[in-house]
């Protein structure tokens, strides 16, 4: 399974049709077939970021069910789809991506929620990196050996656990590039990260955020809420 | 048909050092796989924007060809000359276009691409990548009607570009709203005269032309000025 993710650019007043589009439009259109599927619609949470930002993840089953799909938005049955999504964004930046071999699994695409079911909102910390050259292979290792296991700990600064774990395909975006999609279990332990200094032991020699600076320096993190009708939560 | 453009940026030290593997190395490696091969090579021309960057395009059959080449690069053969490639740059920034409905190049008989680093005069191309703020079928469509259809109606000797290839990016691989002029310079004088001259653009003065019918879908747009290597496959 490979995975689209996109960070759209909404036009402000046309927020509202925009989600309507995925909810009433992309979703269901993807359901008839059965090699691709819209998992999460997330908008990035006002007050952490940029404004009027969605990000969509999209699932397909291997590199053929993309083309075809790519087929469907430049010249088929989704091109006038695509048209009118257009209207609604400024710009949408798109990347495809693998999972990393240690990522949990999601559920098969028959088994994602494609009906406008609603839940309450889940919020996730994405994190991206762009390790130093000729490093993204360690860093890949030791994000999984490290990182990944200290996200469950009991002192873990944030409570959160990893729902995916994504590195930029060749030739789909920027390399080299790994995303982390982390849901949040506990919104008083983040208000805690984003109002305190982090203490000394959680930045010193030996602990992850030490060692790992000799992988990469860079890294973005943004916080995304789901829609309440999301497939994935 | 597919095409994976890459813009790569490179360690300046490491600049020879990078362009002989893709040279030595990484073109006939790569196309071990009859459905994929490297087509263009081409450096960004010192003097017209950053240094030290490289634009490679690689065609491909399918997007199953795309995905087997990636899995070459991460797991399998090419992996350890991806590494070596990888530690010479400091990233690259990939894309996959398609070629529009009404682009001259649709596809490319990969058998007939060399791959044995032959050398030969160099081009240059003018890559034009425009960014509408009107829906793109409507700037793919523009560009059909008031710019390729009149380009081609310039006499050969007063012609100073061959409009080559137009893309737009193939879904979820880049920017959308976004597509791609590449264009062969024919005439070295007359790119000299367009970028000396000091006449006024004014689309007030200039109705009907594609110039003031441009701006009603677009007003952003990038030219690189890429030379290609004197060994690039296509030239």
């Amino acid at each position: 399974m490979i995975f689209i993710h996109e960070v759209h650019k909404v036009v402000g007043k046309c927020a509202d049709r925009f989600e309507d589009a995925y909810r009433d439009g992309w979703m269901p259109m993807l359901a008839k077939g059965s090699d691709v599927r819209l998992l999460w619609y997330f908008d990035l949470a006002h007050g952490s970021g940029l404004a009027y930002r969605a990000v969509t993840i999209t699932a397909v089953e291997d590199g053929a069910s993309w083309a075809r799909l790519a087929d469907r938005l430049a010249s088929g049955d989704l091109q006038q789809w695509a048209r009118h999504l257009d209207g609604l964004q400024h710009e949408s930046i798109g990347r495809i991506m693998t999972p990393l071999q240690w990522s949990p699994s999601l559920p098969p695409l028959a088994d994602i929620p494609t009906g406008q079911v609603e839940h309450e909102p889940t919020m996730y910390m994405e994190d991206t990196m762009w390790p130093f050259p000729g490093k993204i292979r360690d860093y890949i290792e030791a994000a999984g050996n490290i990182y990944r296991h200290s996200l469950g700990t009991e002192g873990a600064k944030v409570q959160m656990h990893i729902e995916l774990a994504l590195q930029t395909l060749p030739g789909a975006g920027r390399s080299p590039e790994v995303t982390l999609m982390q849901k949040l279990s506990s919104l008083p332990r983040l208000i805690t990260l984003l109002t305190s200094d982090i203490p000394p032991e959680v930045t010193g020699p030996g602990s992850w955020m030490h060692e790992a600076l000799e992988l990469r320096d860079q890294w973005r993190s943004k916080l995304l809420r789901t829609a309440v009708w999301s497939p994935l939560q | 048909m597919l095409f994976m453009h890459e813009t790569h940026k490179v360690i300046g030290r490491h600049a020879s050092a990078f362009e002989d593997l893709y040279r030595n190395e990484w073109m006939s490696a790569v196309a071990r796989n009859e459905d994929t091969r490297l087509v263009w090579y081409l450096n960004h021309a010192m003097g017209s924007g950053p240094a030290y960057q490289v634009v490679t395009i690689t065609a491909m059959a399918s997007g199953s060809a795309w995905e087997e080449l990636t899995r070459r690069m991460l797991d399998g053969d090419l992996s350890g000359l991806a590494d070596r490639l990888e530690s010479c740059r400091y990233e690259v920034e990939g894309k996959l276009v398609r070629p529009v409905y009404w682009s001259a190049l649709q596809e490319v008989d990969l058998t007939s691409i060399p791959t044995d680093g032959r050398e030969h005069d160099l081009s240059v191309y003018m890559q034009d990548t425009g960014w509408p703020d009107a829906p793109l079928d409507e700037y793919i469509e523009l560009w059909d009607h008031e710019y390729w259809r009149y380009m081609r109606e310039i006499p050969e000797e007063k012609k100073l570009l061959d409009i080559q290839a137009c893309f737009q990016i193939a879904h979820g691989s880049g920017i959308r709203p976004e597509a791609i002029l590449l264009q062969k310079i024919m005439n070295f004088s007359t790119l000299g005269n367009l970028l000396t001259s000091v006449e006024k653009h004014d689309p007030t003065t200039w109705p009907g032309t594609y110039m003031a019918k441009g701006l009603e879908v677009r007003d952003q747009w990038e030219s690189k000025l890429l030379r290609t290597s004197s060994w690039s496959p296509l030239w």
